[in-house]
């Protein structure tokens, strides 16, 4: 998984103004001093940087990189690992259709386009699922009690995900982790006895004679959740905080029960957080890689793998990476679209 | 209808500290009882208790002679109106009102009516679609008390049910509030540190302190007859004069010395507090029995009535006259400040620390 980006945490006001960006250009003829610049006029904004500044700042760190990642995924792959530019569409054709289109149809990259965004949207809905109770617990505790939960979670983030795929490799591992554990207990050969097992088997869990984790689409799922349940819960601990308990007394003295006072009060408030927390935690898997080398089936393997072997890998083919990435970033820009837009759709509807 | 009653109720808290002592209280069917002490005394604490919302730690809530004490709160069903009002953001002002008889299963358009009819009740016809933050704070009070009513609760609560609305708005609310009870007849509980409500709306008041109710009875009741120094000081304004009880008679620190009447029984000699409100005081040209001699410091005129501000050997003083008064003394004049026998009210002085 490509690292989290780095934040930039400074107050904006505290920020070093680029050195290009021109210093906003003062009238010659003196202004009334009673005439204070209103935000529409163009000159220094809230940010402290001018209009045009903020203009380069996005050109150079957002559109620029974009830019040259497609302007690559148009050019032509020569012998070796060299590539020329070029106009040329081919890279997109072969992921699409493949190579040898009209021909055969080969829809390997698509279907990894389609684990990718099966893993990603599974595991943000795993995640944001068991990260609800914890935040809502965490919410209702004392202020010196949320505190620790925070600073706890907040360094929990700071294990990279190689360390925590390890983790759970050894935890996992048929000769030493949780396979052998059920072997040991006897709970394997209990299994066998049931019709569990063959369930298990047909579902890729099982060996005939053991059980068998890796690799497999559940793992996968769950290690991903597990990478950004500190996320989860951060994502979702504000809104919750923010919910006045008397709004739950409230309904109880109406008539709900805990459960309905749930139902009724706190998760209706709590939707856009859900389905942002969602969101956001789908974007950030869909570039998940470790986890997806370690846990998935070489045949269920993501676009971002592929994209890392076109690049930097054994198939070195960077127009070829270019042209998954873009499609990769398409699929993910409309998945939010397509979010965003559901979403606004149900708030009318009600 | 049923009277609630409170049979020694108690609540400590886990971290040891005690917010109601032992509390007795009959709040009688279909009248409005408040509860009134300063922050801190434990009154919030015993709504909540009477709501459900937080178990005593010992005695009985009874209501019509029914133990209701380990009834939780969505089974006790009492209405309450929170001090945050506690609205539900995402669902309209119908809905909010509605919800109750939602939880209880009724079909959405008797839901509606209902709603629809509680709106017209409190004056706020034709807003049942508005989201709650559309509304002013007194709308959203109306709408909190309407959903409080809406399941028609046996016993109507409300927590410091003004103290988010505005210094005008509060005084017709009250008002309104107060009609608005005596219309349906319901049994209500108001926790409120404004003396000026409680006395506006309630047939009891329970006045509260640290935990213990020191006087019920009426608003006029417990203005004329305040039971001890601390009500005599919270409940409108008094002045205390410190003195000794000396046969029948209080000796002022001063050395001048007050009669009341009825003559307070106290141990001779004991410390204790004489208690005047300043519009039962008179200005006397000339000095005579029960009149103190007090320099006129400040002199307020608030329209209805004049406060003189004295300075006198036992103490300063505040004399309220009535507008009209012919009395017009002026700053640095030495008048007579005379203390009526039958309105002076005596008490041990210990607890006179408490009210000051």
């Amino acid at each position: 998984m490509s690292a989290p980006a780095p934040r930039d945490l400074t107050p904006a006001a505290a920020r070093p103004r680029p050195a290009e960006a021109p210093a906003p250009a003062r009238p010659p003829v003196a202004t009334p001093p009673a005439a204070v610049p209103t935000p529409s006029e163009p000159g220094p904004g809230r940010l402290g940087l001018s209009r045009p500044a903020l203009g380069l700042v996005l050109l150079a760190l957002c559109v620029a990189p974009f830019a040259l990642v497609l302007a690559v995924s148009l050019g032509v792959p020569e012998d070796g690992a060299a590539w020329d530019w070029g106009l040329s569409l081919q890279n997109y054709r072969r992921v699409f259709v493949g190579l040898d289109w009209p021909e055969t149809t080969s829809r390997l990259y698509l279907a990894r386009l389609g684990w990718s965004l099966a893993y990603a949207a599974l595991a943000s809905v795993v995640a944001v699922a068991f990260a609800f109770p914890l935040a809502w617990a965490i919410a209702r505790r004392s202020r010196r009690t949320q505190t620790i939960w925070l600073v706890f979670l907040l360094a929990s983030l700071s294990l990279s995900e190689v360390f925590v795929v390890m983790g759970w490799d050894i935890l996992m591992s048929n000769r030493s982790g949780l396979p052998m554990l059920f072997r040991e207990s006897g709970l394997t050969d209990a299994l066998k006895a049931t019709p569990i097992f063959d369930w298990l088997r047909e579902q890729g869990l099982a060996s005939p004679r053991d059980v068998r984790f890796k690799t497999s689409v559940p793992l996968t799922v769950l290690v991903m959740a597990y990478l950004v349940f500190p996320y989860a819960v951060i994502l979702l601990y504000p809104a919750l905080s923010r919910i006045d308990p008397a709004m739950m007394e409230a309904a109880r003295t109406m008539g709900a029960r805990p459960g309905t006072v749930m139902r009724t009060v706190v998760i209706p408030q709590v939707r856009l957080p859900l389905l942002g927390a969602v969101l956001l935690l789908f974007v950030f898997l869909l570039g998940a890689y470790v986890v997806v080398t370690q846990f998935a089936d070489p045949a269920r393997h993501t676009l971002t793998v592929s994209i890392y072997e076109s690049v930097r890998g054994a198939t070195l083919n960077a127009p070829f990476g270019a042209a998954q990435a873009v499609v990769l970033l398409v699929a993910a820009a409309t998945a939010l679209l397509a979010a965003s837009g559901l979403a606004r759709l149900a708030e009318r509807a009600r | 209808m049923s009277d609630l009653r409170l049979r020694d109720v108690r609540k400590t808290f886990p971290g040891g500290a005690t917010a109601v002592h032992s509390v007795d209280l009959r709040f009688p069917a279909g009248e409005l009882t408040a509860l009134l002490g300063p922050s801190g005394c434990g009154k919030t604490t015993l709504l909540r208790i009477i709501a459900g919302l937080e178990a005593p730690s010992f005695g009985r809530i009874e209501l019509g002679g029914e133990d209701v004490t380990d009834l939780p709160a969505h089974e006790r069903r009492f209405g309450m109106v929170f001090q945050s009002f506690a609205l539900f953001p995402h669902l309209s002002v119908a809905e909010n009102v509605g919800y109750s008889l939602a939880i209880a299963g009724r079909p959405k358009p008797e839901r509606r009516a209902r709603a629809f009819e509680l709106l017209d009740l409190v004056q706020l016809s034709g807003l049942g679609e508005r989201r709650i933050g559309e509304l002013s704070g007194g709308q959203r009070q109306r709408v909190a008390i309407a959903r409080a009513l809406a399941q028609e609760p046996s016993v109507f609560l409300l927590d410091e049910p003004m103290s988010a609305l505005d210094a005008k708005l509060r005084e017709e609310m009250q008002v309104e509030l107060r009609l608005l009870q005596q219309r349906l007849g319901i049994t209500t509980v108001v926790v409120t540190h404004d003396q000026r409500e409680a006395m506006t709306m309630a047939d009891r008041v329970v006045v509260m302190s640290d935990g213990r109710a020191e006087q019920v009875g009426s608003p006029q009741d417990i203005y004329a007859h305040p039971a001890n120094a601390f009500v005599a000081g919270f409940i409108g304004k008094a002045n205390f004069l410190e003195g000794t009880a000396r046969g029948g008679a209080v000796r002022l620190a001063g050395g001048a010395t007050l009669t009341a009447d009825p003559p307070p029984s106290f141990r001779e000699g004991s410390p204790v507090v004489v208690a005047c409100r300043p519009e039962w005081l008179r200005l006397a040209a000339a000095s005579g029995p029960n009149r103190l001699p007090a320099a006129v410091s400040f002199v307020r005129d608030v329209g209805q009535t004049r406060e003189i501000h004295l300075d006198g050997p036992s103490g300063r003083l505040v004399v309220e006259l009535p507008w009209a008064a012919p009395a017009r003394p002026r700053l640095g004049e030495t008048v007579h400040v005379e203390f009526p026998p039958e309105m002076l009210r005596v008490f041990p002085a210990e607890a006179a620390a408490a009210a000051a």
